[in-house]
């Protein structure tokens, strides 16, 4: 069960997807940066060390944890405690660095960009 | 960021517009309709990210959910593109680890390259010292095994020496060695590093034969992994400035990582 064969380990998620130091599947952070990178200059496929999914794989934690946490404020701040979309949507607007993210989450608030968050009927509004 | 901006509209195709089902829009984006499950990040692992720094009394709704992980793509695609050009300008073929953290710091995302810088450092000496410790070349076969060796790794462990990439975290691997083995992994012995490691993962300092800083970002950033604890990374250290310098040490690293298994993989 451990034994693993060359090649497997490292792309193919395997024991590390779940259980090891990556807290996120290097083969399907390889998949995104293929799409993302697209053909290289001379028309050959862009290629991709095996240490960059590594890099991403911890780097997407420091981006998700920061976004919670800018978004974590704006739930806050609405004096909830269930983090909406909408916190996800003041936490991109509110900070320069996720500028990259202002489509995303349009898109997700059906093009509206900053909504005040409505789903308040679900919350019992305190916070300790 | 303006260098980038030729990147964006792809991006934003690829990872802007699945609220529920997107196969369609992506089909403009690459032949094959690609499936949800290989452009997002499994949601399951975004949401315990998430939760390691919300409060315990947190919810998260779902919306919240689907959305951080849909940002989480577009800023995998945001940064590889920016590293994608810079590939092209340079004429290489291979996005290297460092081409993906110079990135990041051009992007504004400088807070993250040394907590990174260390991570790929770890996991370099790992790498290399799995690779070693068999003696056996690249891409031999290795049983699953490695990590039962108990005799001293030989003299060509650590084949990439730190260079131009991350001189200032040299001697963190001690470090990062006793605080991962602080987690759930059983001791152990052989490593040559000269000190005992520590079975827990409060203890861990007293081991290290060196002062170090505990404000160093890299620290908390490995020991907010190993503890599960918030603290994912310290914004702001100054210690060791111009992270993004290491694009020279590129080269040295596109031959390694896809001969062999993760070394990480047996630690489970």
């Amino acid at each position: 069960m451990r034994q693993a064969r060359p090649y497997s380990g490292i792309f193919c998620g395997g024991v590390s997807a779940r259980t090891g130091p990556h807290a996120l599947p290097l083969a399907r952070i390889k998949k995104i940066m293929k799409r993302s990178a697209g053909e290289a200059a001379d028309g050959g496929a862009r290629m991709i060390s095996g240490e960059a999914p590594v890099v991403f794989s911890k780097a997407c934690e420091l981006f998700i944890a920061e976004i919670t946490r800018r978004a974590w404020a704006a739930t806050l701040e609405g004096k909830r405690r269930t983090v909406h979309k909408e916190d996800v949507a003041t936490a991109v607007h509110n900070t320069d660095l996720f500028d990259f993210l202002v489509d995303v989450v349009m898109a997700d608030a059906g093009g509206g960009g900053h909504a005040a968050p409505g789903y308040d009927d679900d919350e019992n509004g305190a916070l300790e | 960021m303006d260098s980038s901006s030729g990147f964006l509209p792809a991006g934003a195709a690829n990872g802007g517009s699945n609220n529920g089902g997107g196969a369609q829009a992506q089909q403009q984006a690459a032949p094959p309709p690609i499936r949800e499950q290989d452009r997002l990040m499994p949601i399951a692992n975004v949401i315990r990210i998430m939760r390691r720094v919300l409060p315990p009394h947190a919810k998260i709704s779902d919306d919240a959910k689907e959305t951080i992980q849909e940002c989480v793509s577009e800023y995998i695609s945001f940064i590889t593109g920016e590293a994608n050009e810079r590939c092209q300008r340079e004429q290489r073929k291979t996005i290297t680890a460092e081409d993906v953290l110079w990135a990041m710091s051009r992007l504004g995302f400088d807070d993250y390259v040394d907590p990174l810088s260390v991570y790929l450092h770890r996991y370099r000496e790992f790498e290399g010292e799995a690779r070693g410790v068999g003696g056996l070349p690249p891409g031999a076969t290795r049983g699953g095994d490695h990590h039962h060796h108990s005799m001293a790794p030989p003299p060509m462990l650590k084949p990439r020496a730190p260079g131009a990439a991350m001189p200032p975290h040299h001697h963190d691997m001690q470090l990062h060695h006793a605080s991962m083995y602080g987690g759930a992994v059983p001791p152990h012995h052989g490593h040559g590093h000269g000190f005992a490691m520590p079975h827990h993962q409060g203890g861990h300092h007293q081991y290290l034969p060196y002062p170090y800083d505990p404000a160093y970002g890299g620290e908390h950033a490995m020991a907010a992994y190993y503890g599960g604890s918030g603290a994912a990374y310290a914004p702001g250290n100054g210690g060791s400035g111009g992270d993004g310098s290491g694009s020279s040490g590129g080269s040295a690293s596109q031959g390694g990582g896809f001969e062999h298994q993760h070394p990480f993989a047996s630690y489970k």
